[in-house]
């Protein structure tokens, strides 16, 4: 990782959810802030976003996701991040998740879970504190 | 009658004076550079006709009402209104989760509350939407999650084992939230109906159907545009010729304006969808007044802006009036009437996660104003929407009383259309006309909703008004109490018990229930039989004009799947995200 590059970050939605109003104002409010942000579009599978997570080198994996499947999506995603060798990058999810889920989902690992509650600010803080360290 | 030019005259000459006067020592007294609020009066409204512009509710051009009498209030409280009454509590209201067993075992627990609500309202899970079975790569953790799984008619069979009697097929009306997958799920009601020896002609229900806004904004679209809008023109043909007592499509402005279109983009987006799908029945040969009693709406959505939200709606009746009767020379007036099933004027997007009972609050609001303009005072969503998928008992409830409350303690549908001439709520709909006519042409100098859908630019227009809608809320010039304002440690959350209309046991092993129950299937059903059937599909798919409906009929009975029929099409179509 070379210094002074910017923050990047893939904004994802996996699988069948097809809400993406989010992830996209997401992404847009990273760009704003500075970030090079990659979009991923509807239904990727898990797969197809760790893939696009190598490839586009990104230091943060955020992932969208409305539909009540994200139990199921961190489980697959982290193993997959895992596999691939990326273990190391912090994935983010956002989207409808129940409050009572919150804690299991860190608990597996994910760094960062923010609903309908959180603010851009918070987001856009929160991948500065975690992503960056040697990058502006 | 407009008022005359020497009246006008006058009393823009008292305005002006009242400006420099008493309102300008208000301001000044104040202290203030703005005067932050706004009067109308007879001089905003210049060249105003009652009779031309407003009218007697249930007739040209509609803006006082769609009906003269709306037609939930005879039924109030009788257990079949739309937007309250008994039907919120015990009408099968849209609900769905896990297997068909499931759901077949919940219409069978709130059947014996004494319901006789009518035909079940389904929700799909996202597999069954978007075309893949579930024991699908893709599928997977979205089993039975947001709505029920279907992968066979015998799912479909299952579900509606509580459905006789009474409340058999040819006495019920059934709502299918389902939009790319609607003609194999109309097949499985074929299938269903068939083998229960229910003519098809008895058959009532509603497909959603609105393939275009799945593109801009709902995202379960499969196949390239052109291809989905053949899908739409076949249930067209099929219905008119099989099914005439069966709703074609529900019409929606109200994903669009969740996804961030402005109030004015979902209006004239759902008509320009709508003029399209209408053009393309014609275009099969259909005759309009045939076909359009079987088109329905949704609703637009809405937003905390209540009389704006009155006042688009107004201009909305007059411009789907127009439409039909001046655009496709419909000569029936009933079919000038835009068919909204839902009255709610807020929408589902205020509503907050923070101190979720304010949510009760926003929708009640609108419902007072949705009673004010002649439509049903629904307090739609529960308030705890944002907590999660299925709405607690206890928000239903609340909300089923507000609407009580609002008509018949407050009794405020008991006047049609109280902003009839209102200076500011006629003017304001005077100008909502205006901008939805205007942005409808410029879609028709695209080539139709069709175009401006395919070139993304509908979708485009749509995340421009979202983003700035954003920037508003983030710099705080849209206040969302609890969100950005009033978030002192003071303020408290106040939450009360909420009980899940669903076993959430049984929503957490329903992706394997399924799974196993379909492997089941695929292993003892004549696979020689479905492979020949999903063989014809693929040959009419590849034929332009024939229609694929009989043959998913034939499909389904063999127990072909969901998934299997839609690969065959992906294959034919392709396919698009």
């Amino acid at each position: 990782m070379e210094r002074g590059r910017k923050i990047r970050v893939l904004v994802a939605k996996v699988g069948l959810d097809g809400h993406d109003k989010g992830a996209i104002l997401v992404a847009s409010a990273l760009r704003d802030a500075g970030m090079e942000v990659i979009y991923t579009g509807l239904r990727r599978t898990v797969d197809d976003v760790v893939n696009a997570a190598l490839q586009e080198d990104v230091d943060v994996v955020g992932v969208s996701i409305l539909s009540g499947a994200h139990r199921k999506v961190a489980e697959k995603m982290l193993a997959r991040m895992k596999a691939q060798g990326i273990g190391d990058r912090p994935l983010i999810m956002g989207g409808v998740i129940p409050e009572e889920d919150i804690p299991l989902l860190k608990q597996m690992g994910v760094a960062g879970v923010f609903t309908q509650s959180a603010s851009f600010r918070e987001i856009v803080q929160f991948i500065h504190d975690i992503a960056g360290g040697n990058r502006k | 009658m407009p008022a005359d030019k020497e009246e006008l005259k006058a009393i823009r000459e008292a305005r002006e004076k009242w400006e420099r006067g008493t309102l300008r020592k208000g301001m000044e007294r104040l202290g203030l550079k703005e005067p932050m609020v706004s009067f109308f009066t007879p001089a905003d409204l210049e060249g105003h006709d009652f009779l031309e512009n407003v009218g007697f509710p249930g007739e040209f051009p509609f803006t006082a009402g769609r009906h003269a009498i709306p037609i939930h209030l005879p039924f109030w409280g009788r257990g079949k209104t739309l937007g309250g009454g008994k039907t919120i509590r015990h009408a099968f209201g849209y609900a769905g989760y896990g297997t068909a067993e499931d759901m077949r075992d919940y219409y069978i627990e709130r059947g014996k509350t004494g319901v006789r609500g009518g035909g079940p309202n389904i929700a799909f899970d996202l597999p069954t939407q978007t075309g893949y079975d579930s024991d699908d790569e893709l599928a997977e953790g979205e089993v039975g999650r947001v709505g029920v799984a279907v992968d066979t008619l015998q799912d479909f069979e299952t579900i509606y084992e509580p459905f006789v009697g009474d409340m058999e097929l040819d006495r019920i009306a059934s709502n299918w939230t389902i939009n790319a997958t609607t003609n194999i799920i109309l097949a499985m009601y074929v299938a269903l109906a068939q083998k229960r020896g229910i003519p098809l002609d008895k058959l009532r229900g509603t497909p959603q159907n609105d393939i275009l806004k799945e593109f801009v904004a709902r995202g379960t679209h499969i196949f390239p545009i052109q291809h989905s809008m053949r899908m739409v023109r076949d249930t067209f043909t099929y219905c008119s010729e099989h099914l005439p007592n069966l709703n074609t499509i529900s019409i929606c402005g109200y994903h669009m304006r969740e996804a961030g279109a402005t109030r004015v983009q979902a209006v004239a987006f759902a008509f320009a969808n709508a003029i399209a799908y209408f053009e393309l029945a014609l275009g099969a040969g259909l005759e309009i007044d045939a076909f359009a009693p079987k088109t329905t709406f949704l609703n637009f959505g809405g937003g905390m802006e209540v009389l704006k939200e009155a006042a688009v709606r107004r201009a909305a009746r007059r411009v789907w009036a127009k439409i039909m009767r001046d655009r496709f020379g419909s000569r029936d007036p009933r079919n000038w009437i835009y068919k909204e099933l839902g009255g709610g004027l807020t929408g589902y997007w205020p509503m907050t996660i923070q101190r979720p009972l304010n949510n009760l609050v926003r929708v009640v609001i609108g419902a007072v104003f949705a009673a004010m303009i002649g439509e049903p005072p629904a307090c739609e969503p529960p308030y705890d929407e944002p907590l999660g998928l299925g709405h607690s008992i206890e928000a239903r409830q609340l909300a089923a009383d507000a609407s009580r409350i609002i008509v018949e303690e407050c009794k405020l549908c008991d006047v049609q259309d109280v902003f009839a001439g209102s200076y500011y709520v006629e003017s304001l709909t005077n100008r909502y006309e205006k901008e939805i006519v205007d942005l409808i042409a410029k879609i028709d100098e695209m080539g139709g909703a069709v175009k401006a859908v395919e070139s993304g630019w509908m979708k485009d227009q749509i995340i421009q008004s979202a983003r700035e809608y954003q920037r508003r809320v983030e710099s705080g010039e849209e206040v969302r109490v609890g969100v950005n304002k009033y978030t002192e440690p003071d303020e408290i959350e106040i939450r009360i018990p909420r009980t899940s209309p669903y076993k959430a046991e049984r929503r957490e092993d329903a992706e394997e229930r399924q799974i196993a129950k379909l492997r089941k299937i695929k292993a003892e059903r004549d696979n020689e039989k479905v492979r020949a059937c999903l063989e014809r599909i693929g040959n009419a798919a590849r034929d332009e004009k024939a229609n694929l409906i009989p043959f998913f009929v034939d499909a389904v009975k063999a127990y072909a799947t969901v998934g299997e029929i839609c690969r065959v099409l992906r294959g034919v179509f392709g396919e698009v995200h």
